[in-house]
């Protein structure tokens, strides 16, 4: 019955992959990393400009797994309150307490988008990092469960000014940071600019198909799921060395240019890192109609699970993207398997 | 007595003047031949005919053995610096020196004459020329021919060819087939040269097959990754299972040194756009991964850990160290 139900699943996730293709193109990629982090049942961090796709990439996939949708955007003035509840004065003149983004769609919230969330401050972090982590918020008087719930965070690289940095546990969270860039391929480019289907996208997203997965239903599909993909001695291994060349890069031979690699690293991956790689991993090789993880699997979702959660010495924190993206391909080229 | 005297010397004078002139007639007046049987001749002439240049000496010996009592008439031998005409031209060929001796035997008489002739024109071309017939006079008993018994005697002739200072314009030996001329010997040189460019390409041959066939280490860039991988994959056994795992292990390793990365499955693109010899085996690379796939990270699969693949492993590898050198790997059939 399990195997059906894997093979069942698979077709349902090519599915959502398939619709959410429709309306955001040129963004293959992301779309199979986002597919990925929704069956392991992971956090996401979105890196990318302004304007690229990402609120519609997020609202599709909300269309197509069910469940509640909700958004808040990160500001220098935004408070932990301010995702539970809302006060207002009423129409008969008394306060009121309406609820916040967070507790708007009970437990049915399936998707919850943080928009610039390195704007907001250090105790907005301390709140979703709570939640992230433990699905549950403490408020009048009441404990609320988020069971389905996953959040995507918005982080804006480019401005500094009146920005918090998201701390690096806060970072560890989540289970991937997912660049959205812009494609370059002069077709999608034009379509677009030019297409007018993409200038209202709450009628784009219309056009996909609803509920194609039963959000309530992927918890227990992902216990399933990582249950019954398997890794070998020989891939447990690999993953391993993987993971202590993330911490000591130069014992594997590992270079990147201009930088003194005695210096770069000041902590490798997380063990919740390397077993959120390993969570990603086992879905890769399972949308991939496989029984058991390769390493091309774990090759397929390193960059998207580890880049975010390496802390490297200040001075080359400006130049973070670049060298981690370096750092890791060194790594993949320089750990063998077997 | 001056009476008496004076006649004495006109007598004398007299009979000086007929003697001289007796000789000078002797000397330019053509005589009978020589009657057959009465000389004997034998000569020395120079050893070859042909190559002489000017200024180059030509020695005859000629021995005449004349029965008695005829005598050679010393006055009619040829004289040094005498010049041989053919029709009023001279033929540059000079007499330098002559010599000769008598030997009295019992019935006979022999004269051993020595000529040196030296060669004093040349030709562009080769020249042909001759030693002439010298004629000598013997005096021997009055016959009917000769009355006065002078008889002479023609030495013969002696033919050559004079060669040029210097060869000009091209020369065509095919149009000058002269019987002095020797037979023109085949020079071996270039069928040398075809022998030792034969050896050259035979021993260069036998290095190449050397170098495909051979795995020996010693030999050049025989250490290279796959010829390592060659060399332990032949000592592996089809019958211990783990085996298949050290030869796959093994080629990873030489992929992975040969690439100075390590190859998956997913940068096999990049890596033949590194190692473009590998693109030969494009397909056979992609059956290695599937392989090793099969043997180390699928839990369900035991198909491939069998003989056959290791068999295939082995010729795999053969193939990569053919790539390895630059040269084209045979096709292999699916494991």
């Amino acid at each position: 019955m399990s195997d059906k139900q894997l093979t069942d699943m698979r077709q349902h996730a090519q599915t959502l992959e398939t619709e959410i293709n429709k309306v955001v193109v040129g963004q293959q990629t992301p779309i199979r990393l986002i597919t990925t982090a929704i069956f392991s049942r992971g956090h996401v961090l979105l890196e990318g400009d302004v304007g690229v796709g990402k609120t519609t990439l997020l609202r599709a996939f909300t269309r197509c797994i069910g469940g509640g949708y909700q958004r808040i955007e990160g500001t220098i003035d935004l408070m932990p309150n301010d995702l539970v509840y809302h006060t207002y004065l009423g129409e008969d003149g008394k306060p009121h307490v309406s609820p916040g983004p967070l507790l708007m769609s009970g437990e049915n919230l399936s998707v919850f988008f943080f928009n610039e969330i390195n704007r907001a401050r250090p105790q907005v972090h301390s709140l979703l990092l709570r939640v992230m982590a433990e699905r549950t918020l403490s408020a009048f008087n009441k404990e609320y469960h988020f069971p389905h719930m996953l959040v995507f965070a918005d982080r804006n690289q480019v401005e500094k000014e009146e920005t918090f940095e998201i701390p690096s546990a806060a970072r560890d969270r989540f289970m991937m940071e997912i660049p959205i860039v812009v494609p370059d391929d002069n077709a999608i480019m034009e379509s677009l600019v030019f297409d007018t289907k993409f200038h209202n996208v709450d009628a784009l997203v219309n056009t996909i198909q609803a509920d194609v997965l039963q959000f309530d239903q992927l918890n227990a599909f992902s216990a399933l799921l990582q249950a019954k993909i398997e890794a070998t001695p020989t891939l447990r291994q690999y993953a391993l060395n993987l993971w202590r060349a993330t911490k000591t890069p130069t014992a594997y031979g590992v270079k990147v240019s201009g930088v003194d690699m005695n210096r770069l690293v000041l902590s490798g991956a997380s063990p919740r890192g390397m077993s959120m790689l390993m969570r990603a991993a086992r879905v890769n090789a399972w949308l991939n109609n496989r029984d058991s993880v390769l390493p091309e699997d774990i090759h397929a979702v390193f960059h998207s699970t580890v880049a975010h959660r390496l802390v490297f010495s200040p001075v080359y924190e400006m130049r973070r993207t670049e060298i981690a993206r370096e750092l890791l391909t060194g790594i993949v080229n320089a750990v063998a398997a077997p | 007595m001056n009476k008496l005297i004076k006649p004495l010397h006109i007598g004398l004078l007299s009979l000086v003047l007929i003697s001289t002139s007796f000789v000078a007639n002797a000397n330019d007046e053509p005589s009978p031949e020589m009657p057959e049987g009465i000389i004997k001749l034998s000569k020395a002439d120079p050893a070859r005919n042909v190559g002489f240049l000017m200024g180059d000496m030509l020695n005859r010996t000629i021995t005449l053995e004349v029965k008695k009592p005829y005598k050679l008439i010393e006055t009619t031998l040829p004289i040094v610096g005498y010049e041989h005409r053919y029709k009023g031209q001279v033929s540059g060929i000079e007499l330098r020196k002559i010599s000769h001796s008598t030997k009295e035997n019992r019935d006979t008489t022999t004269y051993v004459i020595q000529l040196a002739y030296q060669v004093f024109t040349t030709a562009p071309v080769v020249k042909p020329a001759i030693l002439p017939a010298e004629v000598v006079k013997f005096q021997g008993p009055a016959t009917e021919e000769a009355k006065d018994g002078l008889v002479q005697y023609k030495i013969p002739e002696f033919y050559f060819r004079i060669s040029p200072m210097a060869v000009f314009g091209a020369v065509k030996i095919e149009d000058d087939m002269s019987p002095l001329r020797q037979p023109i010997l085949l020079q071996p040189y270039p069928e040398k040269q075809k022998l030792v460019a034969c050896l050259i390409v035979l021993g260069l041959s036998l290095l190449g097959l050397l170098y495909i066939l051979g795995s020996r280490a010693w030999l050049p860039l025989m250490g290279r990754p796959f010829a390592q991988a060659s060399r332990q994959l032949r000592k592996l056994s089809a019958k211990d299972p783990e085996q298949l795992k050290t030869a796959l292990s093994s080629l990873h390793k030489a992929i992975n040194t040969t690439a100075k990365y390590s190859v998956f499955s997913d940068n096999i693109d990049a890596f033949l756009a590194d190692a473009p010899t590998f693109k030969a085996i494009e397909a056979e690379l992609a059956q290695f991964f599937a392989l090793s796939h099969q043997v180390f990270f699928d839990t369900q699969s035991t198909a491939s850990h069998d003989a056959k693949s290791l068999v295939w492993l082995k010729r795999f590898c053969k193939q990569c160290r053919d790539c390895e050198r630059g040269l084209k790997p045979a096709k292999l059939k699916k494991a």
